[in-house]
């Protein structure tokens, strides 16, 4: 079956691979971070990441080492590295599979990044509700600690790296890596408006860079094996290395699938997935997360890397790709995605947050056959009246499924809103007949 | 530290070229031009957080709609305000936030000054397309003076940001997530905090309103006068709105006045004692024992005619007068012009001399002023701020608002001074903010200075040039703070040597230091010593005469410094000049057309004896209360009884008005028109904003009147003459700017200090104050100003005695531990000389050993008080003693 040569995923699909410290340098772990200690400069670590082409696999897509650029030059000060694990995009879960089942691949990750940046502090700032997940990492950093990986003078170098677990309290804009900054302060997890950049003003206001734990899991492999043998896979140039596919809804196999970016969507289902769960065809699919634009069964040939799927109207996003069979009300769909925004709009910016209420009522109102004839035209102005209008992403994102749905399936809200208006038209008459 | 940055940037905006500073915010930059842009969530005071989004424009090359509030000029910027783009946004953001808006604008208090209602009238239809459910959210009480509605609120957290960024306080926050955000307080009672108004103020919505206007006005009923808070001394303009001759509300536009818009909870609520039901509204006089209410005219007549036949009897020196300090410059300047010329008598004082006139004695003279050389902009921008004795948060709100941008805004150092314990708390607690923080006990911060001037001189940090220009000077203080050991400071005040060193490092090596002191220094004894120990502190780390440094007294009432300028004290003459100064009687006389009595003044405390001797028979008092003030030991109220005659013009019947012979009914602050100087030295203008209450008059008036029966008429047609009276005999009256120009020290009475002036105290002043050994069961209890009030004037205030309206007993948790005593619990103060009943109130910012209780309901507590008087400057202390404290069972 392993058609593609895994990276990430490829310890823990050892039998026997417990994720321990001793499996994972058995594995060859830490050797990455051994090589470069003391004997690769900081600068030249981040020259091999930018040549590697890492991309952010947190949804964004940023150049990791460009990002990593961006901090001062011939700063001396305390500079921050924050792993991003508060992996809350419905439909996606590769980084729960990567902190459960390989902690030490992402710690390491963690550690060279901090290298890299000169960074003595490293906090992992992960989803409150990953419990089993904070419960290994912090066992994991136990046996990292101990073996000189983590702490004061790592492996003798002279280079400290302190790594610290910081838990989420359930707040799906706390992904956000500025709000996420705002959390771990201690404050309420809201964006701060940009610029200044965290690579400028971060973490108690000091230069920071937060990468995802996909990301951070990469940086090994690349140091290990080289940014040219990274770089020439998946579909270079500008999307390189694997990406872990989340594989959901309406398929018979779902589940994580790394496969090297540039594979179409029509592989990803139905050879990895296995196609559709059932006789019914497939309707639609989200590539990226729920904040991804929804595409249709005309896309299935469009290619999964970066470009392609946002040319395709898309975008990669976190790597969720869910799958939904004829059959599916899409008004449904996309209403069930706004009641989810709704319930995460952090409430800073006006349009936002005023905005998501609206949009969830008149979704809900649609879809329990109240709608009114001019409630499409509304919906719209609304959504373009919120994205690019808000701090964070958060304003695109939330608009994103109604926007597609509307684009594809406009006559499914139609049809909704002829049913209430005829049902309408009953009661007026039946009212009229009474009298 | 704040970088004050000389580059420009031009750029365009619709249009119209603009220069600008480097780092200013479009919004900013657009308002230079006259373009307004709309928004909510901006405010100058606060940092930007772009979260309304209403300030959305066009900026060439940038691909989105920025932010106007938060996008900082650059070189060649073109901003569009005006496009059907931006047109478009600022429709659509309103839209947003109207749609879970109330529109309940016929009940709201901010409807004809709502931001929200004007901007929908500029850009949106009056029809929403909003038709589904609003959001409501359950009504809070909120507390006695701030009525939330937060269906109204529009979430722009200015209210949140400027309790943090400014106030230091964070009362308030925001609870709940997306459409369900609240602006609530912490705990599940209705809020405490430092009241200040500042979120009224600052809601641009009807979210956040006073409770003691609500539902009684719309903003254009109001008549507006723009005059100065009656308080303290920081002089805060405020604005006094009425309705028909009632005071509706009071608050102070942004930037406006020293304070910039800022006030404190006296400021913005504490206004309505003008107009108490127990405000004098006729004159009386006292017939068979009773004070029977008559006509002005029966009243002038009778006062005259009994002032004339005394002094006959008994001639002028026979009389005295003492004034408040909380009546206008020119109530005061007529005050001692009439007790000079009609009376006769030099016997004059004001209650500058409970403290105040301790630092004036001694600036001038070190350096031959009698103001700050430094200004609130300068305590601002201070490289490093020196408080001592003051509990700044408390006493002067917005001086302390002054030393909090310091710190926050430009990263002064703060070495504080003052028996306050680090501890969070319903108040903001300036110990907090403070890098170097001595909580030594009252009376053991002269020791601390000690300390620090020890620290300077053998850390290293002596100025260098002042080793040459007074080297004997040098040598002088050298060999006192070597007499010092530093166990010996240790063990009197609690600080240690490296923690002392530490922060005379920090203090000498700052570029600019501002010292602060308040009361804690100034009303105890040697205040006058301590204060040129300070100046000594300036002197030696080069800090002295440097501009943007300087030593600032805190004035305590709102004009203790104006009523020393007028003259209206034992020592002085208008000016202020001695007493004895014959070239400045010459020049008083030449302006008077008479001369000034060659007798010498009388303090306070010696007219008390006096009375009590018999040897006063007179008395004139305007607006001072000392037997309320003075403790019971004193024999103040037995003393005034004696006299046979006692005039009061006040405000209200006090103890002392009514132990009166004749009592005259005064008009506040709000009633008249004339000048406050405050502790800064700032000249600012009082302004009528109701007519009188009652037939009461201003006291300059009823002075003028009174004089004129007297047969020595001093008539004047409106303040504003007597004014013209005071610029043309007191220097520094002449210009009254938007911003003070500070006098510099005049090098030659520094110089005349240097040599030898220095001297003839040395031994007094660097001496470690003694510090009475007392029993272990035994607390210091102490007489303090608390936020909410001001001496006893504001205990007629309604707003204020919502928030407090009795004194208790706080104390340490530990103590409070000890005796068994929960919050809120009864317990018993006594010592040898009486005892009084209170409650309890446990705070970790007492420290151990101390009790506090307020100055302004201290009534119960005068019994066990004993005063003691300064032998230079006669000042009565009387604001610590010691205590037992125990549970009431």
């Amino acid at each position: 079956m392993a058609k593609y040569e895994k990276i990430l995923l490829a310890n823990m699909e050892q039998p026997g691979y417990t994720g321990s410290l001793a499996d994972y340098e058995r594995a060859g772990g830490y050797q990455a971070l051994k090589k470069i200690l003391g004997k690769v400069q900081p600068n030249e670590v981040t020259e091999t990441v930018k040549k590697s082409g890492l991309r952010g696999r947190g949804g964004a897509g940023f150049p990791t080492g460009v990002k990593w650029g961006f901090l001062p030059k011939d700063y001396r000060g305390p500079i921050y590295l924050c792993c991003n694990a508060d992996e809350s995009e419905p439909g996606t879960f590769k980084d729960r599979q990567l902190m459960e089942r390989d902690p030490h691949q992402m710690i390491e990750g963690c550690l060279i990044a901090c290298y890299a940046i000169r960074a003595e502090t490293c906090y992992v700032y992960i989803r409150g509700e990953y419990t089993l997940a904070t419960t290994i990492l912090e066992k994991a950093l136990t046996e990292a600690r101990r073996a000189g990986y983590v702490g004061q003078n790592v492996l003798g170098s002279g280079v400290n790296i302190e790594v610290w677990m910081h838990r989420g309290a359930g707040a799906y804009i706390c992904g956000e890596e500025t709000a996420l900054l705002e959390s771990l302060e201690g404050k309420r997890g809201l964006p701060r408006f940009k610029p200044p950049f965290p690579a400028v003003v971060g973490l108690y206001q000091k230069p920071t860079v937060v990468n995802n734990v996909e990301t951070l899991a990469n940086l090994p492999h690349i140091i290990n094996k080289g940014p040219e043998w990274f770089a020439s896979i998946g579909s270079p140039p500008k999307s390189t290395g694997t990406r872990i596919f989340c594989l959901s809804g309406h398929v018979k196999q779902p589940g994580n699938y790394e496969v090297p970016m540039g594979i179409t969507l029509r592989e990803l289902i139905f050879e990895h997935g296995g196609g559709m769960r059932s006789q019914k065809p497939l309707k639609a699919i989200i590539p990226g997360g729920a904040s991804a634009p929804f595409l249709t069964p005309d896309h299935l040939d469009v290619k999964l890397d970066f470009e392609a799927v946002a040319q395709a109207g898309s975008m990669l996003g976190s790597g969720g790709v869910t799958v939904m069979e004829e059959g599916t009300s899409m008004v449904w769909a996309a209403t069930r995605l706004m009641e989810f925004f709704y319930h995460e709009s952090c409430g800073k910016c006006s349009p936002c947050r005023e905005g998501s209420a609206w949009l969830v009522q008149t979704m809900r109102r649609i879809l329990a056959k109240r709608g009114r004839a001019d409630d499409l035209d509304t919906l719209t102005d609304l959504c373009k009246n919120i994205a690019g209008r808000t701090v964070c992403a958060f304003g695109d994102a939330e608009v994103a499924p109604i926007m597609s749905t509307l684009q594809y399936w406009r006559h499914e809200y139609e049809e909704l809103i002829e049913q209430a208006e005829a049902a309408n038209l009953v009661q007026i008459e039946m009212a009229g007949a009474k009298q | 530290m704040h970088e004050v940055t000389t580059e420009t940037i031009n750029l365009t905006i619709d249009g119209i070229a603009v220069t600008v500073p480097k780092g200013t915010l479009v919004i900013e930059a657009a308002r230079r031009v006259g373009v307004m842009i709309p928004h909510f969530c901006y405010h100058p005071k606060l940092t930007p957080d772009a979260n309304c989004r209403m300030c959305l424009v066009e900026i060439e090359k940038m691909p989105r709609l920025q932010t106007s509030c938060s996008t900082p000029v650059s070189e060649g910027m073109v901003v569009r305000t005006a496009t059907s783009v931006v047109n478009e946004s600022h429709k659509s953001v309103l839209e947003f936030i109207l749609a879970n808006h109330p529109l309940d604008c016929p009940v709201c208090d901010q409807g004809g000054r709502c931001d929200l209602q004007d901007y929908s009238h500029e850009y949106t239809p009056t029809t929403s397309r909003f038709i589904e459910i609003k959001r409501i959210f359950k009504k809070e009480y909120f507390s006695p003076l701030i009525e939330t509605q937060m269906n109204r609120c529009v979430q722009c957290l200015r209210c949140v940001r400027y309790c943090d960024q400014v106030m230091d306080v964070n009362a308030l926050a925001p609870s709940g997530r997306g459409t369900m955000t609240e602006i609530k307080h912490f705990g599940d009672h209705e809020l405490d905090c430092e009241f200040c108004g500042g979120c009224v103020q600052i809601c641009p919505v009807g979210a956040i309103t006073s409770r003691l206007s609500m539902y009684e006005f719309r903003p254009w009923m109001l008549k507006r006068a723009d005059t100065i808070c009656t308080y303290c001394g920081d002089g805060c303009q405020i604005t006094i709105q009425a309705k028909e001759n009632e005071l509706i509300e009071v608050n102070s536009a942004h930037g406006a006045g020293r304070n910039t818009g800022d006030l404190c909870a006296r400021g913005f609520f504490g206004y309505q004692m003008s107009t108490h039901p127990h405000r004098l509204t006729s004159p009386m006089i006292r017939r068979h024992g009773e004070l029977v209410a008559v006509p002005w005219e029966e009243a002038l007549e009778y006062l005259a005619e009994a002032c004339v036949k005394l002094k006959l009897a008994h001639g002028a020196q026979a009389f005295a007068g003492l004034a408040s300090s909380r009546c206008t410059n020119e109530d005061l300047y007529l005050f001692q012009k009439f007790m000079r010329l009609a009376i006769g008598s030099n016997k004059i004082d004001s209650s500058a001399r409970y403290g105040h006139i301790n630092a004036v004695r001694a600036l001038r003279r070190v350096q031959g002023t009698h103001r700050w050389a430094a200004t609130f902009e300068d305590i601002v921008r201070a490289g490093a701020l020196l408080l001592v004795g003051t509990n700044i948060t408390e006493t002067n709100p917005i001086t302390g608002l002054k030393v909090k941008e310091a710190i926050k805004k430009h990263g002064a150092t703060l070495v504080t001074v003052e028996s306050l314990e680090p501890a969070v708390g319903k108040l903001s607690n300036i110990a907090n903010l403070s890098t170097h923080h001595f909580s030594a006990f009252p009376g053991t911060y002269p020791d601390v200075v000690l300390g620090l001037i020890k620290a300077v001189i053998e850390g290293g940090h002596l100025n260098a040039d002042l080793a040459a220009r007074a080297p004997a000077y040098v040598q002088a203080l050298r060999d006192r703070v070597g007499a010092l050991t530093w166990s010996a400071i240790e063990s009197s005040t609690g600080a240690s040597e490296s923690a002392l060193k530490e922060a005379a490092q920090a203090f000498a090596q700052a570029p600019t230091a501002v010292i602060i002191l308040g009361q804690g220094v100034l009303r105890t004894p040697g205040a006058e010593g301590v204060t040129t120990n300070l100046l000594d502190l300036l002197i030696l780390t080069g800090h002295h005469g440097r501009s943007g440094c300087g030593i600032a007294p805190l004035a305590e009432e709102n004009n203790d410094q104006g009523a020393i300028e007028m003259g209206v004290a034992a020592e002085f003459l208008p000016g202020p000049y001695d007493i004895t100064d014959a070239a400045a009687r010459e020049r008083l006389a030449g302006v008077w057309k008479d001369e000034v009595p060659p007798s010498s003044g009388l303090t306070l405390m010696d007219m008390v004896d006096e009375a009590r001797l018999g040897k006063l028979k007179g008395m004139f008092v305007m607006g001072e209360n000392p037997v309320a003030s003075l403790p019971a030991s004193t024999g103040v109220t037995e003393a005034l009884q004696r006299l046979d005659l006692l005039v009061c013009q006040e405000l209200f019947l006090t103890e002392t008005a009514k132990l009166a012979h004749v009592v005259l009914p005064a008009s506040s602050y709000a009633e008249k028109d004339g000048t406050f100087t405050n502790s800064e030295g700032h000249v600012q203008q009082v302004r009528r904003a109701i007519d009188p209450v009652g037939d009461s008059r201003p006291d300059w008036e009823i002075l003028s009147a009174l004089s004129s029966l007297m047969g020595y008429p001093l008539e004047y047609g409106d303040a504003r003459e007597i004014f013209k009276e005071i610029r043309s005999t007191i220097p520094g009256y002449r210009l009254m700017g938007p911003a003070p120009q500070p006098p510099r020290p005049d090098g030659q009475v520094v110089d005349r200090y240097l040599q030898e002036g220095y001297a003839k105290d040395l031994a007094t002043r660097y001496r470690l104050s003694s510090s009475p050994s007392v029993g272990s069961d035994h607390l210091t209890l102490r007489l303090v100003q608390t936020l909410f009030h001001s001496g006893k004037l504001s205990t007629y205030a309604k707003g204020l005695l919502a928030v407090q309206d009795k004194g208790c007993l706080a104390m340490n948790p530990a103590d409070a531990d000890q005796r068994e005593i929960a919050a809120g619990q009864m317990v018993i103060v006594r010592n040898g000389q009486g005892e009084f009943r209170t409650q309890a109130t446990i705070l970790e910012r007492v420290p151990r050993g101390l009790v506090c209780f307020p100055e302004h309901f201290a009534a119960e507590v005068r019994p066990l008080l004993s005063a003691v008087v300064d032998p230079v400057t006669r000042s009565p202390y009387f604001l610590s003693t010691e205590v037992q404290v125990a549970k009431l069972d």
